[in-house]
């Protein structure tokens, strides 16, 4: 009995380790991402200060997923031969929502929430074809502040990213 | 017998509010050895190739921030201020770039490229106040000075550094966000596609000139 339970608990841990040594060297799917600034589709009244946030954090939670060997700047140059293997990440926000205290706090259930919705475009570097589509649409509470919302919408984005990744590749 | 009663609830409130203003101005963050942090590269950018490998010169690089304290990151918890200006620190880890790639003229007249640098940027961000955004931005003016030509460069970098309550930690990760900020500027200015192009154009002017004269 006592070697049973020994050797179900040293298989468990060898599982378990494995495991953890499968993720740890997963080669990234993407030689080199570089995420643009995101543009604003008429209407939307986001401060300027806001897309630099979002362009760092998208490339942050890109650092973060393991999504490429390399997340570079805007407009940075990248070698011919890692060209078919980068990707270029552009997006539209295209709708801000600013959201009320009032409505939330008065009816609750959602109602007056902060809201942003976004489109992304997935494009190959080499030869700028469009990989996939990504829309993400961010809800959050009015008092919080915008720059917040910034950082769950990089982080949809990012998931998704690695979503579309893991389909494309079955 | 209002009067009094009035008198005496606005009089502590009026010396509380005059006792936090005084504070508050008292209160000005200065520059100490335990609130100074030193931020430099820890490493050399690689910079991009070019063809026939051209030498720059960085002639001047002004401040452009607008900001009366260029030195103070963070004002809150005591502040935390930079060793240097950041012109000198931009400056020195464009110089620590240049000259591991060999690009890096010894000086001005020997330098086929001079560069003159606008920091628009350097230190903290606005950030989500969940964490350290760091933000480096500057403008190069490269200039040929045989042609008189000249083109302009941008370069911006980020990062966001984790965020921390306690002081130490506060100073750690305001260090550790601004030079990564610094190092992704340097990284997307002498990698960059711009750079590319403006070293490319002005050298073409400087090739085409002694064929020209040769000519006749």
């Amino acid at each position: 009995m006592r070697i049973c339970t020994g050797l179900l608990i040293s298989a468990v841990l060898l599982a378990t380790v494995s495991t953890a040594a499968k993720e740890k060297t997963v080669t990234p799917p993407y030689k080199t991402a570089e995420a643009k600034h995101f543009t604003q589709a008429e209407g939307v009244e986001l401060t300027p200060s806001f897309e630099d946030y979002f362009y760092a954090e998208l490339r942050a939670q890109l650092k973060k997923a393991n999504m490429a060997s390399d997340v570079i700047g805007e407009g940075e140059s990248v070698d011919d031969a890692d060209a078919a293997r980068s990707i270029v990440i552009t997006g539209t926000i295209t709708e801000y929502k600013k959201g009320s205290v009032v409505k939330n706090a008065l009816i609750g259930f959602g109602a007056g929430l902060r809201s942003l919705k976004m489109d992304a475009d997935v494009k190959r570097r080499s030869d700028n074809e469009n990989l996939y589509v990504l829309h993400v649409h961010v809800k959050i509470d009015p008092k919080w502040d915008e720059k917040v919302m910034a950082k769950f919408a990089a982080d949809q984005l990012v998931k998704e990213m690695k979503n579309e990744v893991k389909t494309q590749g079955k | 017998m209002i009067l009094p009663v009035r008198a005496s609830t606005c009089l502590p409130a009026a010396l509380c509010l005059l006792a936090s203003c005084g504070l508050a101005a008292g209160d000005e963050p200065k520059p100490k050895p335990e609130n100074t942090i030193s931020v430099q590269l820890a490493e050399p950018v690689a910079a991009q190739k070019f063809e026939n490998s051209p030498k720059f010169w960085i002639s001047e690089v002004t401040d452009r921030s607008g900001n009366p304290q260029p030195m103070m990151v963070l004002k809150e918890r005591g502040g935390i201020f930079v060793d240097r200006l950041p012109t000198v620190i931009v400056r020195n880890a464009l110089e620590q770039s240049l000259k591991a790639s060999n690009l890096l003229a010894t000086d001005a007249n020997t330098a086929d490229l001079v560069m003159r640098l606008y920091v628009f940027q350097f230190g903290l961000a606005e950030g989500s106040q969940l964490d350290f955004f760091g933000k480096v931005e500057f403008t190069a003016i490269v200039k040929n000075p045989k042609t008189g030509e000249s083109k302009e460069v941008k370069a911006s970098g980020t990062s966001i550094g984790q965020g921390a309550v306690r002081k130490k930690n506060i100073q750690k990760n305001v260090q550790d966000s601004v030079e990564a900020s610094l190092k992704d500027a340097m990284r997307n200015f002498l990698r960059g596609q711009q750079l590319k192009e403006a070293v490319a154009e002005l050298r073409k002017g400087t090739e085409a000139a002694p064929a020209a004269t040769a000519a006749p």
